[in-house]
């Protein structure tokens, strides 16, 4: 990897070794994952911001019903646009080593379409919407789906799911932290 | 900025704080948290409940993440407040929800191990990278205390730990097998089919260390020690003795040529193993090295198994109320982000849709099974019951005809043994062709299993259908036919060989002529296993890459329906986890008479992954189904369980009852395997003995009996307190969810009448202003 070698220097690595789930040798695979998006711009500047459509071409995020919530919420300029910290942040998270609680709060902020900090009737919507999509369900199955939704997981009834609640219920799904992964 | 705020602030202040500009406001007023509560009041007194403590996501995980650091957790907690604000205000540019989580920076001077341990907390903080790094820069140039002697050790040696790990991390990665092909799956086919791959792996690793065993303790002393050559048989007087049936037995396989004999008297089978234990120079023995390492590899799967299992098994506990949680697993934990290809992402929303109308079909169904009329309960009752008898004589019929069919190919293989060893100068051309007949004959029951094991679960998945269950119901039923069917088929196996091995076996004979049982019984066990293990394996590649990839290629360049049809086939999951726990269950039960089976096994799961890879990648369509990453791995593992117990049966049976054949193996002369164990003990030391002794009397069995029964049911009473306590917690949760709810409406209703009246006194002082 002299190519990823020579646009980081040691220190960096290390630092990004420390603040991430990753190793030296997966930071920099990261980054030839992320160079492959926009060779050219990537080429030029390491920490290039590519806009919000270059990271969608990312397989996993592109073939993803939430891949532009994703890139919202790992940009560090909130409008979907990443660098290549963001880029990294990201698949941090998704990476098999990150703990189950870190993926949740992710999660949480990603499924939080409208960012009021609740998973309310809209938002539920939203991500069954696009978890079927193209189909869609009838508007009776859709009130029903959300009912049980809300019947199951919303302890105190407020008609919405805060991320204490969500939570619980992520600790009870052994799915969740086994399907939020993306192998780099 | 309404009147009716300020007033409240003031309020709260009791100082004239209206003056005051928003940015003064921010940069001084101490608790940062009321501050959020009056904007977020400003805009709608509705919304107070989304700043509750137990509603604020973030601030959650910063509690938990310095929860995770222990040491510093007592000190924390009672700066943690002010530390928040602390850092609030010294970078006031950052956005609110990723600084609330700056750690404490300037109040304490904490050493080097705990800025250590906080800089390695970062990594779980949700903030963008950029303030990771400078949360890092401070946490690393604040001044801290340095370690001395011992504690600086300690934290060396931490770190170096931690280092050792990183390394070892990237050493493992490098090494695991089929990483490409695991993540290529996972892209196309999503994590329930990966975990299926993943069960192929862990069964191969589990074959290397069960050939590891076998290998140290019984092959490898075998091929090294040159084990003292037996008493020959001239100088004994009994022509019937163990060396001469010996004999006998190593002419007979060195004068027939074919394969088969030549295979015979290998290591690859028991007959080949010595009965001498070793003295020259170290002590081995080797019968007693033998039953030791056959028991110790079947009390290790069965540990490995367990533990595999009870984990899965915790999982199920702790989604015990799974069942009410199906539509928030689905919802949440329903996609893949591992998927990367559009065609599946396709497939996979189907999938979903699928699976939600499923969900609230069941729940139709549910009702509907309730209002039932009597008619109809009695007429599906019948129809099933109906049903289950046909899959029960099918059952019968199968094992009937695979017993048939074994005695046959026995009765025509046995003669032609006798032929082809009387009558050596026949011609070539006849001899191959009895040959390639004599070979036909040894595999058609295989065969005829093998055939069976595939056409009979078609008609049962055609049968199960008219018996209307639900979905989910569906798949175990006929799951547990076909487990049900294969797993009979061997039993049969089992059976034909148990009437041709146990019978009377007199002084005066090396084996019963009559019955026609082999001089070395065990080899010949060992050989059925063997070949019906490749048999099997033959087959699955046989089926997979000469009928199912023609199928699939069919499927997919026509647009003829008729011919789709029959090209189509979905990733079936069931089906292919019995393929390979068949294949596992093979090479347990042929283990002790086929001692490098594990080895063939290990060639056979590699194959076999690669086989599977090839049905499901390039086969198959993704299913329409969906597996469940965690339910279908703790189903692997039970039907591994069962399985596994099931056929440790007759392995034990055969070890303690059967009598080893006089002409072969480390046993010959024995009455049974199981009696060379109590010789052994008879050499052990009295005081050992007397100990293993009292063991197994009614002295230590009754009480230690009781004891476990007392011990089983305390445990049992503490789960079923468990139970009833999360009940009570859970509605105690939901009644303060109640009152949290009732108190926030109250208090928001209470705001809103105090801005309104607010505005009016306003108003009322605003007319009195405009008239005085």
């Amino acid at each position: 990897m002299g190519v990823g070698k020579s646009q980081f220097s040691e220190e960096e690595l290390q630092a990004y070794q420390d603040l991430t789930y990753f190793t030296k040798k997966e930071v920099l695979h990261a980054h030839q994952k992320f160079k492959a998006l926009a060779p050219e711009k990537v080429g030029h500047n390491r920490n290039a911001k590519l806009p919000m459509s270059k990271i969608l071409q990312y397989p996993e995020l592109r073939a993803n019903p939430f891949g532009d919530r994703i890139c919202k919420v790992f940009s560090s300029s909130q409008d979907g646009d990443c660098t290549f910290e963001d880029f990294l942040d990201m698949m941090s998270v998704f990476s098999d080593a990150a703990p189950k609680a870190v993926k949740a709060e992710h999660a949480f902020r990603i499924f939080d379409f409208d960012g009021d900090d609740m998973l309310g009737i809209g938002d539920l919507r939203q991500v069954v919407d696009r978890l079927t999509a193209p189909q869609r369900l009838n508007e009776t199955d859709m009130q029903q789906v959300l009912q049980y939704i809300l019947d199951e997981a919303d302890l105190d009834d407020d008609g919405a799911l805060s991320f204490a609640e969500f939570e619980h219920i992520i600790e009870k799904s052994s799915d969740f932290s086994k399907s939020f992964c993306i192998r780099l | 900025m309404s009147g009716g705020d300020r007033k409240k602030r003031a309020c709260d202040r009791g100082q004239g704080w209206e003056e005051a500009g928003a940015e003064f406001y921010q940069e001084s007023y101490p608790a940062a948290i009321e501050a959020d509560l009056q904007q977020a009041l400003q805009r709608d007194p509705s919304h107070i409940a989304t700043l509750l403590p137990s509603k604020k996501s973030r601030v959650a995980t910063a509690k938990r993440i310095r929860n995770d650091t222990k040491t510093t957790l007592r000190r924390r907690t009672s700066t943690r407040s002010r530390g928040t604000t602390t850092s609030r205000r010294m970078s006031t540019n950052i956005h609110d929800a990723a600084v609330s989580m700056l750690p404490d920076l300037s109040e304490n001077l904490s050493n080097e191990e705990r800025t250590w341990e906080e800089i390695m907390q970062i990594k779980a903080m949700p903030v963008c990278m950029a303030q990771k790094i400078q949360l890092k820069n401070q946490l690393q140039s604040a001044t801290k205390l340095r370690l001395q002697g011992f504690e600086q050790l300690k934290w060396q040696r931490r770190k170096a730990w931690q280092q050792f790990r990183i390394r070892m991390k990237e050493a493992y990665s490098k090494m695991e097998l089929w990483n490409d092909s695991l993540k290529t799956i996972g892209g196309n086919f999503g994590m329930g089919i990966v975990a299926y791959f993943l069960f192929i792996k862990w069964l191969l690793y589990l074959n290397v260390l069960l050939f590891a065993i076998i290998f140290l303790f019984i092959v490898l002393p075998a091929t090294l020690l040159d084990m003292p050559e037996d008493e020959t048989c001239v100088n004994s007087n009994n022509s019937h003795s163990i060396s001469c049936c010996s004999e006998l037995y190593w002419n007979m396989t060195q004068e027939s040529g074919n394969i088969a004999g030549i295979l015979e008297y290998t290591l690859l089978f028991y007959g080949a193993y010595s009965h001498m234990t070793y003295t020259s120079g170290i002590f081995f023995n080797l019968p007693l090295s033998y039953i030791s390492a056959t028991v110790g590899v079947f009390i290790f799967s069965l540990i490995v198994i367990v533990k595999s299992a009870a984990k899965s098994f915790k999982q199920r506990v702790v989604e015990n109320e799974g069942q009410f949680y199906q539509y928030c697993n689905l919802v949440f934990g329903g996609w893949d982000y591992c998927i990367h290809n559009e065609k599946s992402a396709a497939i996979k929303h189907k999938a979903l849709y699928n699976e939600v109308k499923a969900f609230l079909e069941a729940e139709r169904l549910e009702e509907e099974r309730q209002n039932r009329t009597r008619e109809e309960t009695t007429k599906l009752f019948l129809m099933r019951l109906f049903i289950n008898l046909i899959v029960l004589a099918v059952l019968c019929g199968c094992g009937i005809f695979i017993y048939y069919i074994f005695e046959f190919s026995f009765n025509q293989i046995s003669p032609q043994i006798d032929e082809t060893n009387i009558t050596d100068s026949h011609l070539s051309l006849n001899l191959s062709l009895n040959r390639i007949v004599h070979l036909f004959f040894e595999f058609l029951p295989y065969m005829c299993i093998v055939i069976l094991n595939f056409a009979v679960p078609s008609l049962f998945r055609y049968l199960v259908s008219l018996e209307n269950y639900s979905p989910s119901f569906v798949i175990r039923i006929t799951l547990f036919r076909t487990v049900f069917l294969r797993l009979s088929s061997l039993i049969v196996v089992l059976t034909s060989f148990y009437r041709l091995i146990v019978t009377e076996v007199k002084d005066n004979e090396c084996t019963n002529n009559t019955s026609k049982r082999p001089l070395c019984w065990e080899t010949f066990v060992g050989q059925q296993f063997f070949k019906l293990y490749i048999t099997d394996l033959f087959f699955q590649f046989f089926m997979t890459f000469f009928i199912n990839f023609p199928r699939s290629l069919i499927a997919k360049h026509t647009e003829n329906k008729v011919l789709r049809f029959f090209g189509e086939q979905e990733f079936d999951l069931p089906k292919h986890v019995l393929d390979v726990v068949y294949l596992q269950t093979i090479c347990w039960l042929g283990l002790f008479y086929a001692p490098l089976l594990p080895l063939i096994a290990i060639f056979g799961t590699f194959v076999l992954f690669y086989i599977k890879k090839f049905a499901c990648l390039v086969n198959s369509t993704p299913s329409s189904k969906i597996y469940r990453a965690s339910k279908s791995n703790a189903f692997f593992m039970l039907i591994l369980l069962i399985s596994f117990i099931l056929f440790t049966v007759p392995v034990g049976y055969s070890i303690a009852e059967i009598e080893p054949s006089k002409s072969c193996g480390p046993f010959r002369g024995f009455k049974s395997v199981w009696s060379l164990l109590i010789v052994v003990f008879a050499e052990f030391p009295d005081w050992l003995q007397s100990i293993l002794y009292f063991l197994g009397t009614a002295g230590f069995g009754v009480p230690a009996f009781v004891i476990l029964t007392l011990l089983l049911y305390y445990y049992y009473a503490v789960s079923i307190a468990n139970k009833h306590m999360v009940t009570v917690l859970k509605n105690q949760l939901v009644l303060e969810g109640h009152d949290k709810q009732f108190l926030l409406n109250r208090l928001s209703a209470f705001i809103k009448q105090q801005q309104d009246q607010n505005k009016y006194h306003q108003e009322q002082a605003n007319e009195l202003g405009t008239f005085s």
